[in-house]
């Protein structure tokens, strides 16, 4: 009984790692968006992620966004686990909600800027049975990620920078 | 959303299982008791695991913020630590520290294009990284790309961002999570301790803002640590920055000003709290980051 739950562990560890090094840069590959004029000044931010999601499940990120600086998050996924991902932002402190894609039909692109420095968190959810048809299976994992990027944002009027 | 398919079918409750065991240093919501799960149900865990990371923002945010508020014509590596030091940092905990540090070094070099010091940090940075286990992170081509961007400051920020994203990505997989924590705080400290050495005190200015932001980031730093705190290295970088939190504690706070966009495309995060640092806690906190600084680079 012991060499079977320790070549399960063994088994199961060398998935998880696997799949978590599969989803590593999952962000960085697939959830890039084209802009409209083709210059954006979109810096990478480092507090971007990606990780593996089955349906049903939601995970959280808390990261900071500094004042005066426009931000912008996409969130996408492999189709294995479903065409939508539903994700919210709150403002970490406050647990005020401040942006739900869900009412914004589904919007995975979500460009703002905040008033103050702050905490956000953004939770991350994979329904259960949103894939197309249902017909994969619902224990299906696959990558969820988690593109956050920011630039400067334009000044209005006379500026000291 | 994208084209493509990999069927993890019947490894996911597995691999779901395991997250819930692996991630057990992070702040868990709802009913995850990790000691309650029933193994023999892993159906179970395709419903509900809810877990929360904590993000940092790279050193290289913080540089770039300080040279576009009008540090441009900076070209001073004289507080920079000294690529002489890497010699003396012989045990693990120094090694991950100032691989950090140096890091962030090589990241303020290629921002502020002063592109020689850059290739001098890119030596360091390689063999320190060769000690920690990110050498395939960190392929010597990469320095044959900065050599031949020398005065291109924009391509050496790509190429040195690459190189601190591409470690943390290769210490974050390879599960060496304690040493990724000590990159993460030596790079902060080291970017934080780069800021009050081209500023100067004062409540309006926009480093001096920033510098005071750095105590949410702070926050989240300290929640990541807390995820290897039973490192004894790990630990103790805890304790120095739980000491520097106290002081970030102090700041006052007011409400935010009101800010109005003509921008469609973009929503206005409302409210929240503007910080207000005094002169004596700016200079409480200087001495403090100084402190906690030196004490990773000064190590013999």
């Amino acid at each position: 009984m012991t060499k079977i739950f320790l070549t399960l562990f063994i088994l199961s560890s060398t998935i998880l790692f696997s799949q978590t090094s599969v989803c590593g840069q999952f962000h960085r590959k697939y959830c890039v968006t084209e802009t409209k004029n083709g210059n954006s000044n979109w810096i990478y931010n480092a507090q971007s992620k990606s990780g593996l999601f089955n349906q049903g499940m939601t995970s959280k990120i808390r990261c900071v966004i500094y004042k005066g600086m426009d931000y912008r998050i996409n969130v996408c996924c492999e189709t294995t686990i479903g065409d939508k991902v539903n994700y919210k932002i709150f403002d970490a402190r406050t647990s005020e909600l401040l942006f739900d894609n869900a009412a914004a039909q589904g919007e995975s692109l979500f460009e703002f800027q905040s008033t103050a420095t702050r905490q956000l968190i953004i939770e991350v959810t994979v329904p259960k049975g949103a894939t197309e048809a249902d017909k994969h299976k619902p224990m299906e994992a696959a990558c969820v990620g988690l593109l956050i990027e920011h630039k400067v944002t334009d000044r209005q009027g006379f500026s000291q920078y | 959303m994208i084209i493509m398919k990999r069927n993890y079918f019947l490894l996911a409750p597995l691999a779901a299982s395991l997250m819930l065991v692996s991630c057990g240093g992070d702040k868990t919501e709802g009913s995850d008791d990790v000691s309650a799960i029933d193994t023999t149900q892993t159906e179970v865990q395709t419903t509900q695991v809810t877990e929360t990371f904590f993000q940092v923002p790279s050193p290289g945010e913080m540089l770039t913020f300080i040279k576009m508020v009008g540090g441009k014509n900076n070209k001073n590596v004289s507080f920079l630590n000294s690529p002489d030091n890497q010699k003396n940092y012989t045990d693990n905990k120094a090694k991950a520290l100032n691989f950090g540090i140096y890091s962030c070094d090589l990241s303020y070099c290629s921002i502020f294009e002063i592109g020689t010091e850059a290739l001098k940090y890119f030596k360091v940075v390689k063999q320190l990284g060769d000690q920690i286990g990110v050498s395939a992170a960190i392929k010597p081509e990469v320095l044959k790309r900065l050599e031949g961007n020398i005065g291109n400051p924009d391509s050496l920020s790509v190429i040195t961002d690459d190189v601190y994203f591409t470690s943390f990505e290769t210490l974050e997989s390879s599960k060496q999570g304690p040493t990724l924590s000590l990159v993460v705080a030596g790079g902060w400290i080291e970017s934080l301790y780069i800021a009050t050495n081209l500023s100067k005190y004062d409540a309006k200015s926009p480093v001096v803002e920033r510098l005071a932001d750095q105590k949410y980031t702070l926050d989240n730093l300290i929640e990541f640590l807390k995820k290897y705190e039973s490192d004894a290295s790990v630990a103790s970088v805890i304790t120095q920055f739980v000491e520097l939190q106290a002081e970030f504690n102090k700041i006052g706070e007011k409400d935010a000003a009101v800010v109005t966009s003509t921008d469609k495309t973009k929503k206005i995060l409302g409210g929240g709290k503007e910080l207000s640092l005094t002169a004596e806690q700016y200079k409480v906190i200087v001495d403090k980051i100084k402190e906690i600084r030196n004490s990773y680079t000064l190590t013999k």
